[in-house]
């Protein structure tokens, strides 16, 4: 019991930051219809500036999200207003592929300027833990938890009472309708991608302390990104927080119940179920 | 604009002047390793066959059929196994082991394609790749079946004796005339799916399935079908990889990155079309092989053996050729979206439409915008 | 006159919304029936039943004597039974040949049958001349007059035209309409779903109203315009017929 008890808490921990890469996810596709075949590398983006900024200064993962955070957005939003913009209206194989190049560029250029060695980030508790209830509680992985609920309340209080975050909601319910409401849509996709990108960076950096870091890590999320958002619905927030609870779950207990080199692949098989039998997922708006 | 240009699609039918160029060429190429044994030669052109095969095979499931798979690795790597295991383990000599991989392969496509033809648009990619990795993840998980992340080693080929000759599998000349001679064989493919009813069918799904199957096309079948014919080739691809190689793992067989980059060969050359797999292969094999053998250029006598700029790359950029992959792609989607094939014909285009211009006088033709 | 479709108490239901509801009617060989009704009313639901799109919550759908509710929209085609779409769908990176020839593969596999009987159908449409440019490059006009050719190519008995003429100018409509009347000399059977009223009444033989996915009326033109439920439901409640 403790085993199943022990496992399902990892999973939670480990969930919430996929949640947090999936509400990234999310908000651009449900603002902008485009599928972000680049996240996970914007993960890794900001786990190499966090890293950075560790190893350069001595900052803590945690206090450096101050910059990690706003540093990605801006990327984002360069990155939006650069490529992104020009084929928001073409067709999505094409821009499933200009951000699979982005990707690519992203990732080998940090790798011709960092190489392929894999970099650790070892705080003080990186491997520290405490006793909760008989449970072992890794404590980076708490701390990264307790953030991500910090930011996904804010994310909600910002999208529900701000006159910008409910502009972004609007657009992303009927991009045409909000136009002649007098929203900028435009703007409103530079924020949306900056947003979503800091996300995936805040991601980056509260996974900094406890995984490896290295130019390719950010591949496997980038799907994992997907199974999150499919499962949760695409567009809708809470669906991503909830799906991102539930993969981290579905993975730790797969760890254990199936086989430690199975977990992902159990992921990956749910993927499929849901695509075939419940492609809206839990909460989803349908695709227009 | 667009209305103005005819179609830039080559007539279609057989053409005999351009039967002959083609063979000129084959003939041409096949001549290569009479003229020059240098390896990293002979290298460069066996994979620049390699990827025109997986490129051509792609590009009848994905350019022709319009179903953006990227998770081609399957086959690829389904191919690569098979084949290796079959030989290293069972001594199954490599002629049949691809027939058997081949077969394995389409076997799997019938299965994929069951699945995932359901989905659309990008769900469809998404479950392409999942069932890449789900099958990569499966083939480290389960060692007594794969060898897991060991891989599997060539110890040997054996020869290939027929009655009137024996093909001995030492160095790379073998492998040149194998490659080619796959490639011949899926350009070949690509030119009689072109060019009879399955073209017009698979491309009438591209462009609007719902409309097509309004017209009298099963989209499911002909989907089902183009993919068995993509994964066949691409499994015969990677067994041919394998056994030059003589190592498969399942990153190298399965790895994203395979699936990747037979998209681009298609995306860069110019999708839909006979050659662009072609001009898409030699251009990132060129790119991908010069940055990691710079040599090459040394053995081709391009530059000096102590030329700074091989010592340049060997030294910064050898590994960067994915990066630029990925500069080619954004510059290609962004500002050409027909590939380098598409940039080609619309300048040949421009250049005949001045030419007309200037014969006849100023007076448009009917639907000028 | 023999019935070649045959419509009987079609309903459609997308989850709680019944978008067809009950739809009877009868199509005879030869005729054209104009089916007309408010925005919203179930016509091009109907179409899509029909056609085997997707398949009738309710009812049956006869062609030449035969089920044909359940099949699918390739084997239709092959009975005989073609349409055309509201909003037009050209294959637009192919040629405007290469599309018709598309509709004419539906009945041979040899492509230069197919290429002549695309021509043909080009000249009736009278878009030959423009056989060798890309389809996506048309103005809208002449993409509905293609999408009639490639219909046509597939040599049907009975052709669903929705809203052909939707977003024409005069002349183009006009064209249509001497079309449509020239294929049913030809001995095509033809279902016309158009707003343009005064279009409409010239082609069809007989009319069938819907609204609300119900069929309202039934019967020949002047009959129906001048019904008081007709009128009703297209000018609201407040009209005093």
């Amino acid at each position: 019991m403790t085993v199943f008890l022990q496992s399902l808490l990892s999973g939670i921990l480990v969930g919430g930051v996929y949640a947090l890469i999936g509400i990234g996810l999310t908000i651009i596709f449900g603002v902008m219809r485009v599928i972000n075949f680049a996240h996970g590398d914007l993960l890794m983006l900001g786990m190499y500036v966090t890293w950075g900024l560790f190893t350069l200064f001595g900052i803590d993962p945690y206090l450096s999200l101050l910059v990690t955070a706003p540093v990605l957005f801006l990327w984002g939003a360069l990155l939006q207003k650069v490529f992104i913009n020009r084929v928001l209206n073409a067709l999505p194989q094409n821009q499933i592929l200009l951000t699979i190049g982005l990707g690519l560029v992203m990732s080998n250029g940090v790798m011709l300027g960092f190489t392929s060695d894999y970099r650790i980030l070892t705080t003080t508790y990186s491997s520290s833990s405490f006793q909760l209830f008989g449970l072992s509680v890794s404590q980076p992985l708490l701390y990264s938890f307790l953030v991500t609920v910090a930011i996904t309340a804010a994310l909600f209080w910002f999208l529900q009472t701000t006159d910008t975050g409910q502009a972004i909601r609007a657009t992303a319910q009927d991009r045409d309708a909000a136009q002649l409401m007098g929203i900028n849509v435009k703007r409103m996709s530079v924020l949306a991608f900056g947003l979503g990108t800091a996300l995936a960076g805040t991601a980056g950096a509260l996974l900094a302390p406890t995984y490896y870091i290295f130019p390719q890590v950010g591949g496997p999320f980038t799907l994992k990104a997907f199974v999150v958002v499919v499962l949760g619905g695409m567009g809708s927030i809470v669906g991503a927080t909830l799906g991102g609870i539930l993969i981290g779950v579905t993975e730790s207990l797969s760890a254990v119940y199936v086989a430690s080199g199975l977990k992902e692949l159990v992921v990956y098989v749910l993927f499929l179920l849901i695509l075939l039998f419940r492609p809206s997922g839990l909460l989803g708006k349908s695709r227009t | 604009m667009r209305a103005l240009l005819p179609t830039l699609r080559a007539p279609r039918g057989f053409s005999a002047p351009a039967f002959l160029a083609y063979l000129a060429v084959i003939a041409l190429v096949a001549l290569v390793p009479q003229l020059s044994r240098k390896p990293l030669i002979l290298h460069m052109w066996i994979m620049v066959f390699l990827a025109i095969a997986q490129g051509s095979a792609w590009n009848v499931v994905g350019g022709y059929a319009g179903q953006y798979s990227v998770g081609h690795a399957a086959y690829f790597g389904m191919g690569a196994y098979i084949t290796m295991l079959l030989l290293e383990l069972h001594q199954v000599a490599p002629w049949y082991g691809i027939a058997v991989a081949v077969a394995g392969s389409v076997l799997l496509s019938v299965i994929i394609g069951s699945i995932t033809f359901r989905l659309r648009g990008p769900y469809f990619v998404l479950a392409s790749i999942a069932m890449a990795e789900i099958i990569r993840l499966a083939a480290l998980h389960f060692k007594d079946l794969t060898r897991g992340a060991e891989g599997i080693l060539l110890s040997s080929i054996p020869p290939l004796e027929t009655r009137w000759f024996t093909v001995r599998f030492l160095g790379k000349v073998p492998f040149f005339y194998a490659t080619l001679g796959l490639a011949v064989i899926v350009i070949s493919v690509n030119w009689l799916v072109q060019h009879t009813k399955l073209g017009y069918t698979f491309q009438a799904i591209r462009e609007d399935q719902d409309a097509a199957h309004s017209l009298g096309i099963n989209p499911t079948l002909h989907k089902n079908l183009a993919l068995m014919i993509s994964a066949a080739f691409t499994a015969s691809a990677g067994g041919l990889f394998a056994l030059y190689v003589r190592f498969v793992d399942p990153n190298i067989a399965f790895g994203i990155d395979v699936s990747v980059q037979m998209v681009l060969i298609c995306i860069i050359g110019g999708i839909g079309t006979i050659l662009g797999p072609v001009v898409g292969s030699v251009v990132l094999v060129l790119l991908s092989e010069t940055l990691r053998n710079p040599k090459w250029l040394v053995q081709a006598g391009l530059l000096g053996d102590e030329s700074p700029t091989v010592a340049f790359i060997e030294g910064r950029l050898s590994n960067a050729h994915v990066l630029f992959y990925g500069v080619l792609v954004v510059l290609v989607v962004l500002f050409a979206p027909d590939g380098f094939l598409g940039l080609l014909r619309t300048a040949v285009a421009r250049v005949k439409r001045r030419l007309a211009a200037r014969r006849s006088p100023p007076g448009q033709p009917a639907g000028a915008a | 006159m023999p019935a070649i479709l045959e419509i009987k108490h079609v309903s459609k239901h997308f989850g709680g919304l019944a978008a067809n509801s009950d739809v009877s009617f009868d199509v005879g060989l030869g005729e054209i029936v104009g089916l007309i009704g408010p925005n919203g009313a179930g016509k091009t639901t109907l179409f899509n039943c029909i056609t085997g799109y997707y398949p009738p919550t309710k009812g049956d759908v006869l062609f030449k004597g035969s089920r044909i509710n359940g099949l699918q929209p390739d084997a239709v085609c092959r009975l005989g039974m073609v349409r055309t779409w509201q909003k037009v769908r050209p294959l637009a990176k192919m040629s405007v040949i290469d599309n018709v020839m598309v509709g004419a593969l539906a009945r041979t596999h040899s492509l230069q049958v197919a290429r002549r009987v695309a021509h043909e159908k080009l000249e009736v449409v009278r878009l030959d001349h423009k056989a060798a440019f890309l389809a996506g490059g048309l103005p809208i006009g002449e993409r509905k007059k293609l999408e009639v050719a490639r219909a046509l190519a597939t040599r049907p008995e009975m052709l669903l035209l929705d809203e052909v003429m939707g977003g024409l100018n005069q002349a183009e409509s006009e064209e249509i309409i001497l079309l449509i009347l020239e294929l049913k000399k030809l001995g095509l059977t033809q279902v016309v779903i158009e707003h343009d009223m005064k279009a409409i009444m010239r082609l069809s033989d007989r009319l069938v109203v819907l609204n609300s996915g119900e069929k309202l009326a039934e019967g020949p033109p002047r009959e129906v315009a001048t019904n008081k439920d007709v009128i009703t439901a297209y000018l609201g409640e407040a009209v005093d017929a």
